[in-house]
């Protein structure tokens, strides 16, 4: 346990390294929240109610999405791992007493760790600019519940994220295009730009059966009362399924692939 | 004349390269025809079931969003290789670009197209024209729509050029051409919909209501021409002002790791 939390401080540490980088990534943090923040008070200044979303749940809805993504996505191991894979660097992990993927979920969430905390003077600094009226979850069991749905999310996050990554052991050069098909899927269809009642209802259920809307779109709609409390403690087993599939998927991948695995470039 | 024969070559390069390895093109090209379908799917439901967005019917909606493709694709396509350039500076090979009898800035900014945008242009120039037949443009608005895209591409070429001056300073590229990429996205939807001082800042500041806005609003006929002239005498400006610091920069290089 000693080593891991090593690794944590140091990859903590690491993070503030390239500062004009760091930076340069909490302004596109915010860059983010802005089209969509527009996008929909445009919409409200027509409406007082839209696809179900009250103004203020709506603004908690985009403001929530900025604080959510941070913690989902925020992950290292996503541009790293391919890489260690083609060019052999594996190796060096396979001959230490470490586990390679819990080695980098640490290092993911000590990224995440970081994210979240400026993510909140973020947060503060839009809100103090465009004072937008934002809701409360309806009670503390819904906050709850939208936290443990939130821990999933990163879970599921990274799991998915590595049964694309793991094609380097097969096709070191198609690693990079299956991992940008994951996160354009991603983009659009965790409900991180739209909130995913836009959809038509019979095409929502159908992505109900896949991950994305549970790494942002669940969370979030739990935090401000969208859903009633038993489809949000649904969810939360549902969620919960995702992992346990995600799990067993990544470790049966992780065993072939090092079966496959030739260090190759070493 | 010999910049050009390099550029063919450079683009005849990367289209040898892209057809080499067919499965990771379809990859990116279902990916981003993917990304912007979907995208272009939920503008549509939202617009349909609100009726009218600022002003803007579906339709036009689906224009703009089109627009900025078209101008973001083109621009993705040409200067792919600026998103390369990091691993050049900080290695010290950027010492083997200056040393040859060649502008520098023709390498680093167009020695490595990308193929792949080309057929998603391709599919989007499709849909725009499709879309068009409802809208009607005059010739005259064409033209102004034509001539503005240009326009746009000198803008989009300025501000790749900043980024690698950017990077010849701090070397830092990789965050700074995705700050570039994000401050891009703000206009997927129509400059109007930002309140000021925002709106002034991205339209004439950091002139992407310009880019991205402007095309599309000539093909509806809601640009005058005078607007389109100082538009376009404004990006000759940036662009010329953008090689000029660039220019400067290089005497700033300092061959880090060679």
């Amino acid at each position: 346990m000693r080593k891991y939390l090593t690794v944590f401080q140091l990859s903590f540490q690491n993070e503030f390294t390239y500062r004009l980088n760091f930076i340069l990534w909490r302004v596109r943090n915010v860059l983010r929240i802005l089209m969509t923040y527009f996008l929909w008070n445009m919409v409200y200044t027509q409406n007082s109610m839209a696809f179900g979303f009250s103004k203020e749940q709506m603004m908690t809805y985009v403001f929530m999405v900025l604080i959510f993504m941070s913690f989902v996505v925020a992950a290292p191991s996503i541009e790293n791992i391919g890489n260690e894979i083609s060019n052999g660097d594996l190796s060096n992990f396979l001959v230490k007493p470490i586990n390679y993927l819990k080695y980098w979920l640490v290092r993911d969430w000590a990224s995440k760790l970081l994210n979240t905390i400026f993510v909140f003077f973020e947060v503060g600094l839009l809100w103090f600019v465009f004072k937008p009226q934002l809701v409360l979850p309806p009670n503390i069991a819904f906050g709850f519940i939208s936290i443990l749905v939130l821990i999933l999310a990163a879970l599921i996050y990274y799991l998915f994220t590595k049964l694309a990554v793991f094609t380097a052991f097969w096709a070191p050069e198609n690693t990079w295009g299956m991992m940008f098909l994951i996160l354009v899927l991603l983009e659009v269809l965790s409900g991180a730009i739209f909130p995913l009642d836009v959809l038509p209802s019979r095409m929502f259920n159908i992505l109900q059966f896949t991950p994305f809307p549970y790494l942002v779109y669940f969370p979030v709609a739990i935090w401000i009362g969208k859903l009633d409390l038993m489809f949000a403690i649904r969810v939360l087993i549902q969620s919960l399924v995702w992992v346990g599939i995600l799990y067993i998927l990544v470790i049966k991948l992780w065993h072939r692939g090092l079966k496959e695995y030739s260090a190759a470039g070493r | 004349m010999k910049e050009f024969k390099v550029i063919k070559i450079y683009f005849t390069n990367a289209l040898q390269q892209s057809l080499a390895s067919p499965i990771v093109f379809w990859m990116f090209f279902v990916s981003k025809l993917l990304r912007y379908g979907l995208f272009l799917f939920f503008i549509y439901l939202m617009t349909v079931q609100i009726k009218s967005l600022g002003g803007y019917t579906p339709t036009q909606m689906l224009v703009f969003y089109l627009c900025f493709n078209v101008v973001d694709t083109i621009g993705q396509m040409l200067f792919r290789e600026v998103y390369r350039f990091r691993p050049l500076i900080i290695s010290g090979g950027f010492d083997m670009v200056l040393v040859k009898p060649l502008s520098p800035l023709v390498r680093v900014l167009l020695g490595g197209p990308d193929f792949i945008d080309l057929g998603i242009l391709f599919v989007i120039l499709t849909i725009l024209i499709a879309s068009l037949f409802s809208l009607g443009p005059s010739l005259g608005m064409v033209v102004g729509f034509l001539i503005l895209i240009v326009n746009s591409l000198l803008i989009s070429a300025a501000f790749h050029i900043l980024v690698l001056t950017l990077g010849v300073l701090t070397t830092s590229v990789d965050h700074l051409i995705m700050v570039y990429r994000d401050m891009t996205s703000l206009v997927r939807v129509p400059v109007d919909f930002y309140t000021q001082p925002l709106r002034f800042l991205i339209t004439f500041i950091i002139p992407l209501g310009v880019m991205y806005t402007f095309p599309a609003k000539a093909l509806m006929g809601l640009l005058s021409v005078q607007t389109m002239a100082i538009s376009f005498i404004a990006g000759i400006i940036v662009l010329i002002a953008s090689v000029k610091i660039w220019n400067s920069s290089l005497k700033h290089y300092q061959s880090a790791s060679s």
